[in-house]
């Protein structure tokens, strides 16, 4: 058996036997590319990674050895992704998972991090709720459920991390590298600036303080070498208007280098599904009014998914473009936040006592379909697809943090590579990168875009409609730190996709580039439409508001990318 | 009448709504009521409440301030509702505030204290014989001394109040 296979590509610790049987994924994996198996032998899952890596020409070639698994990734099954692109591996993940460690959860650890790999993902953050019960019980009883998930299902990576309160504010998922103070940090961490176990919740000027605290504690604790890196994204930050734009730029001036993104998407996706197949409520869980907590700027348009997709993403020239115009970083995700599976059948396990165990007894089958839940397994709905150097905790962590991240519901696109090119033939950068050029110096947008090339979880090939080009130049720090327009930022080509197979490529020249500006990109699969939020001149055809109650998560299916720069000099 | 501010320091506008409907239950005649987000260093809720009574029937911990009289503790956010009756906040209870199922906005417009309707993610604008499906919850604001009700697009020929009766929880720990 080929199972003698490197594991120093995973690049996380962990000693497992060699000598035991290999179960789920691992099994999948290295089973699969093995030929001394033969196909009648393999198991479904693994027997559907063989036809891929057969199908991607990979098969045979020395796939079983480390070098060549690391290059082409760990392909599992799922919407397929072209994982290879121009020497970086794109890794598909979700940083935002609850189990039955939290107390709006059900599933255990394994529940999910079987789901994920099944589903095609490549790596996922477990972020249970901080909370008291989590804070004491929780966050020591989930780390050996999360170190047993990395050894049985061995080409997903599992990070451990905490859905922090942040302080004054929305949610956060915050995650470390594995390791062996991952445990003692997150817990240490959660105890001293958890807003929900520090009673901090309420929009104060301490309670905002105590977030920046908790971000500089995260960025000491990497640079003293506790742990070996982390990170922290906001979670659906638009939800209800409390996370305000002088906090969000607060955070991130902090530690540039912890405080990285927003989910530019939230997870819910299925609650917007009609009643009575469905929750009948707001896509994303959406549906807040202003409250004494929320920012007062906010207007109601806030409060909503536009395509699925938080305001403050949505919005073209709105708080995202803001934030980018000020030249500095802030990427964004998709996860699927999934505690709750629409459709599923399980329960929650009898005779559970929260409070006293600080979990769930492991979930049961109840019988009937769970229609009223509006979640969607990880990797099933919504991915963030991660540039990274190798298959390892560290490479998703420092793509994650390079911005080289791109998102998408349904599996709307297989692969994405997007570069700001100087004609000059020798600079370039990919997504989330700053191409720094002489003044004057010629550059294009150069977008390659893999189309679906297989049908996703709803078992139909999506189509990409159309993709365009959002450009803003860079003015510099923000006058306003509550500011959330973006004056100059605006769609400024469209490009209409009129191919429903393989590879798609487009270029838009910039010309001369005499001033900074910066690109993103986004995707739609033309069902739904609207103009923006700052007229038609801006952004003519943008995401539509979801309706309350009836929004069909796979008719309303976008793309979105992170910015490159160009700076010129 | 008389305008009463109140603050019983409601943390929710659903703890809001309960107060009001609290009060209301217990006055006779016509009321008017809203509700007043105070932000700050304790960001909570006050109300504001206009009847004609002299005083309301509240626990002593509540403050109550009217423009002859206060009783209890810090009146300040009881001030600001009161100072805002009939100019911004929500309206919780007014006339029309009782109307349930599926509206005519025709009919609405004529039948309520409601002067228009304002829409939020769409360009549609309602005509009087669209529908409004009030689901049982309607929570204009006051804007200027106008009262306006935020509606969202839910349909063809079709609207729902921007806020819902029952929003997802909010508490910290979901």
């Amino acid at each position: 058996m080929g199972h003698q296979h490197d594991h120093q590509h995973h690049g996380h610790d962990h000693s497992h036997d060699h000598g035991h049987d290999h179960e789920h994924g691992g099994e999948g994996l290295s089973a699969a590319a093995d030929l001394s198996v033969p196909d009648q032998e393999l198991s479904p899952d693994a027997l559907s990674r063989r036809s891929m890596f057969r199908r991607a020409g990979l098969l045979g070639a020395g796939l079983a050895s480390a070098s060549v698994l690391a290059s082409a990734g760990t392909a599992a099954a799922g919407p397929e992704r072209n994982r290879s692109r121009n020497g970086l591996l794109w890794l598909a993940g979700d940083h935002h998972i609850h189990t039955q460690y939290s107390s709006d959860g059900k599933y255990r650890v394994l529940d999910h991090v079987r789901h994920a790999n099944a589903y095609g993902l490549d790596w996922m953050v477990i972020t249970d709720h901080g909370s008291n019960e989590h804070a004491k019980i929780g966050v020591d009883k989930v780390n050996p459920d999360i170190v047993a998930a990395r050894d049985k299902v061995k080409d997903t990576l599992v990070f451990q991390g905490l859905e922090w309160n942040i302080p004054a504010a929305e949610h956060g998922t915050v995650f470390v590298h594995p390791g062996r103070n991952e445990l003692p940090l997150l817990k240490e961490f959660e105890n001293t600036y958890d807003g929900a176990v520090k009673g901090a919740t309420a929009g104060t000027a301490a309670n905002e303080a105590l977030a920046i605290a908790g971000v500089n504690f995260l960025a000491d604790a990497v640079r003293r070498h506790r742990v070996q890196d982390a990170l922290f994204l906001a979670n659906h930050p638009a939800r209800k208007g409390i996370d305000s734009p002088h906090e969000i730029r607060a955070w991130r001036d902090a530690a540039p280098n912890i405080a990285v993104g927003m989910e530019g998407a939230p997870g819910h996706q299925g609650a917007g599904i009609p009643a009575p197949h469905g929750p009948g409520s707001g896509r994303g869980g959406y549906d807040n009014s202003p409250s004494a907590d929320s920012f007062p700027g906010y207007p109601l348009e806030s409060y909503r998914t536009w395509g699925g997709f938080d305001w403050m993403t949505a919005t073209v020239g709105g708080l995202w473009d803001s934030l980018l115009a000020e030249g500095k970083p802030w990427w964004i995700t998709a996860n699927s936040d999934s505690h709750n599976v629409y459709a599923d059948n399980a329960v929650r396990g009898p005779g559970s006592d929260f409070t006293k165990n600080g979990k769930y007894n492991d979930p049961v089958y109840g019988g009937d379909l769970n229609l009223g839940d509006s979640d969607f397994w990880p990797g099933y709905y919504s991915r963030t697809h991660v540039g990274a150097c190798d298959f390892s905790y560290a490479a998703v962590m420092d793509g994650i943090r390079g911005g080289r991240v791109w998102v998408d519901h349904g599996g709307l696109i297989s692969g994405l590579d997007v570069r700001l090119r100087a004609r000059n033939g020798r600079d370039e950068v990919p997504l989330g990168g700053m191409l720094h050029v002489r003044r004057g110096a010629e550059v294009d947008l150069v977008i390659s875009i893999d189309l679906a090339n297989g049908p996703n979880w709803a078992q139909f090939v999506p189509t990409l409609a159309r993709v365009d080009v959002i450009a803003g130049d860079v003015t510099g720090k923000a006058a306003d730190r509550d500011g959330f327009v973006a004056p100059t930022a605006k769609v400024v080509k469209s490009f209409e996709v009129n191919k429903s197979t393989g590879t798609v490529s487009f270029t838009y020249p910039l010309g001369r580039v005499a001033k900074p500006q910066y690109l993103r990109l986004r995707g739609t699969d033309g069902n739904r439409g609207a103009v923006g939020l700052h007229g038609p001149g801006v952004d003519p055809v943008g995401p539509a508001m979801d309706v309350l109650g009836s929004a069909d998560p796979w008719k309303d299916l976008w793309f979105y990318s992170n910015p490159l720069w160009v700076l010129p000099s | 009448m008389t305008v009463f501010g109140v603050d019983a320091g409601s943390r929710s506008l659903r703890e809001a709504d309960h107060l009001i409907h609290d009060l209301v239950a217990r006055l006779p005649g016509p009321v008017v009521a809203g509700t007043h987000l105070i932000r700050g260093e304790r960001p909570h809720i006050a109300v504001s409440l206009e009847s004609d009574v002299e005083s309301l029937p509240v626990d002593p911990e509540v403050s109550v301030v009217s423009s002859g009289a206060q009783s209890g503790p810090d009146g300040l956010s009881a001030a600001a509702a009161l100072a805002q009756h009939g100019v911004s906040g929500r309206a919780v209870v007014f006339p029309g505030s009782a109307l349930t199922g599926a509206v005519r906005i025709g009919d609405l417009l004529a039948g309520s204290s409601i002067d228009r309707l304002h829409v939020v993610g769409g360009s549609d604008q309602p005509g009087a014989d669209d529908f409004l499906d009030t689901r049982d919850h309607l929570r204009p604001e006051w804007q200027g001394g106008v009262l306006v009700l935020a509606v969202t697009p839910a349909g063809p020929g079709r609207f729902a109040p921007f806020e819902v009766p029952n929003p997802t929880p909010c508490c910290a720990d979901h």
